[in-house]
């Protein structure tokens, strides 16, 4: 199943101008990145989640991101804990003073906990932040989006022609596990880590030379459609700039900057778990 | 100043494709692939490659299209002449105006999410005014029966569709030469009917010159004007479908199966003591059926 994949619909999302989803996404990540209390993160994650609730995008993928950072997640509390100092320790460290490379580390500190909770939930906001933009945006609209705002098209269309190929990469790796599962070789379903590594090759080198098989049919087909004959191209889809679009933008900047501007004002929450 | 037209020019306006002392073999690799084809493609004809895999199609058809030697390199020797434009010296881009490609794999020339976005994209690329991009694209859409299909994603559509999709794409720039390798190999015989249909139509209504590579035999003797026979990059056999079907040697040789129809006039001739001549000898079915009429054989 594929996981990043266009999905139709018509909210004011979906009908956004790429342009603005565009710039709005790096905003809302640098946003995000920036971000260092609870309470805005927490806005910021709600304020997500309404935007996937109003483009009508699959709630039940949260739960699988979720699954998938969980990992993740748990070794960012792990080295937080380990390695970032804090007052208050639940365990003392493990390396003495002397020690080279990591003198007094090795401590469970309740500052690095919150840390990595935090950076886990500001992971998991970011990852939830990408499809907003890319199921709701055709891959001709991103293509026509960049090249709109300055990007030579032929990077234009590396782009969005990679993003295009994932799903059939997802499908292809599919079909290869179901042909070996067919013959008995079922390491990918009920195999240890080991084993799976080890049996890693036998899915990735029919799926490479699968890919540079297609890809090498997909040149061909791009140069027998002129592709790359001039400095530029038209586009059958014309972007233009409507007013709820330019309103959106104004107000999504301006909620932007009440957030950072927040996120300063509520340093005293930063200052609290300094004191942890 | 007024210009007349010499018999050398007027044979070179009805010529479509002229390929002359053509060789070719792929870098890093030994041998020839194509070995001193000549072969003249007139406008409006339709023209069948048959061979064994291997025997030099699919590369022939890269060549008229200008891949070979352009994206791919390699050694060329001889010619080809595309409209009366040389593919060596032009650009592949330019030769998409004359001539369009057809791919066997559906799947990989397909590469936009929307009908509509896949058959503006050679248009687009050539920078057709916007206007013009929506006509060519209903038009487009209209000749292959895409009609309605214009917002959907071509990972939806039946194999048929998908390579109708492909056709309209090709089409789009208005090129008076379709190249097709093997369009319906990977189709259910369904998808076969769908796509050879539209090819049909193409040439009966669009007076297009086509050119198609593939193995099935009982179409082309339905549809195509003339076969041309690959074996280890050469040409073997050129002629009508009946002459090439009916020489046994050439079938053998290339391993093509004949139609149905011809293996049980073969038969008939065999142990029925039945006799064709040149022009009597049945491909199709309704030749067959009308063969036997003639001769007072009830079916």
């Amino acid at each position: 199943m594929a996981m990043i994949v266009y999905h139709s619909g018509n909210s004011l999302l979906h009908r956004l101008d790429p342009r603005v989803k565009m710039i709005l996404l790096i905003l809302y990540t640098m946003v995000v990145f920036g971000v260092k209390s609870f309470s805005i993160l927490g806005i910021l994650f709600a304020l997500v989640l309404l935007l996937w609730k109003s483009a009508g995008l699959p709630l039940s993928r949260l739960k699988k991101y979720l699954a998938y950072l969980t990992g993740m997640i748990v070794f960012l509390i792990i080295i937080q804990s380990f390695f970032l100092p804090g007052n208050i320790n639940l365990v003392k460290p493990i390396f003495p003073e002397g020690f080279p490379i990591l003198p007094g580390r090795g401590f469970v500190s309740l500052k690095g906990i919150v840390m990595g909770v935090l950076l886990g939930f500001r992971l998991f906001v970011l990852i939830m932040l990408m499809p907003t933009f890319i199921m709701t945006t055709t891959v001709n609209e991103m293509a026509v989006g960049m090249v709109r705002m300055g990007l030579p098209y032929k990077i234009a269309y590396l782009a969005t022609t990679s993003i295009n190929m994932i799903p059939s990469l997802q499908d292809e790796a599919t079909t290869i596990m179901e042909a070996q599962k067919m013959r008995g070789f079922s390491v990918f379903e009920e195999g240890r880590f080991r084993e799976k590594m080890k049996a890693f090759p036998a899915l990735v080198v029919p799926l490479v030379i699968g890919a540079m098989r297609r890809a090498q049919a997909m040149g061909v087909a791009m140069d027998a459609r002129a592709f790359g004959a001039g400095k530029s191209r038209t586009y059958r889809l014309t972007l233009k700039m409507t007013g709820s679009d330019w309103a959106v933008f104004f107000l999504m900047v301006l909620l932007a900057a009440l957030l950072m501007g927040g996120a300063f004002i509520l340093d005293r929450e930063v200052s609290l778990w300094n004191r942890l | 100043m007024e210009q007349t037209l010499t018999d050398a020019d007027q044979a070179e306006t009805i010529t479509a494709v002229s390929i002359k002392n053509y060789s070719y073999s792929y870098p890093r690799r030994e041998g020839r692939v194509l070995d001193g084809i000549n072969l003249d493609i007139q406008r409006g004809e339709l023209v069948a490659l048959m061979g064994r895999n291997g025997a030099g199609k699919s590369t022939l058809c890269r060549s008229l299209i200008g891949v070979i030697p352009h994206s791919v390199g390699g050694t060329v020797w001889g010619e080809i002449l595309i409209n009366g434009l040389n593919t060596f010296s032009t650009s592949v881009a330019s030769l998409a105006e004359h001539l369009g490609i057809v791919l066997d794999d559906p799947e990989a020339q397909l590469f936009t999410p929307m009908v509509d976005d896949e058959i503006a994209f050679g248009i687009e690329n050539l920078c057709y005014p916007v206007e013009e991009i929506r006509e060519s694209v209903e038009w487009a859409k209209e000749v292959v029966r895409l009609e309605g299909c214009g917002d959907r994603e071509p990972s939806t559509l039946s194999g048929g569709q998908k390579q109708r999709l492909a056709i309209a794409s090709a089409l789009a720039p208005r090129p008076s030469i379709l190249v097709l390798d093997e369009p319906t190999s990977q189709l259910d015989p369904v998808g076969t009917f769908e796509v050879f249909d539209v090819i049909y139509k193409l040439k009966t209504e669009h007076n297009m010159t086509i050119v198609i590579s593939t193995h099935k035999s009982e179409l082309i003797a339905e549809y195509a004007d003339r076969i041309v026979v690959l074996h280890e990059g050469k040409v073997i056999g050129n002629g009508h479908p009946r002459a090439i079907f009916r020489n046994r040697e050439i079938m053998k040789k290339a391993s093509i199966h004949p139609p149905q129809v011809s293996m049980v006039a073969d038969r008939l001739a065999e142990k029925g003591g039945v006799s064709f001549t040149e022009e009597d000898y049945p491909i199709t079915r309704a030749e067959l059926c009308d063969f036997l009429r003639k001769r007072g054989i009830r079916l």
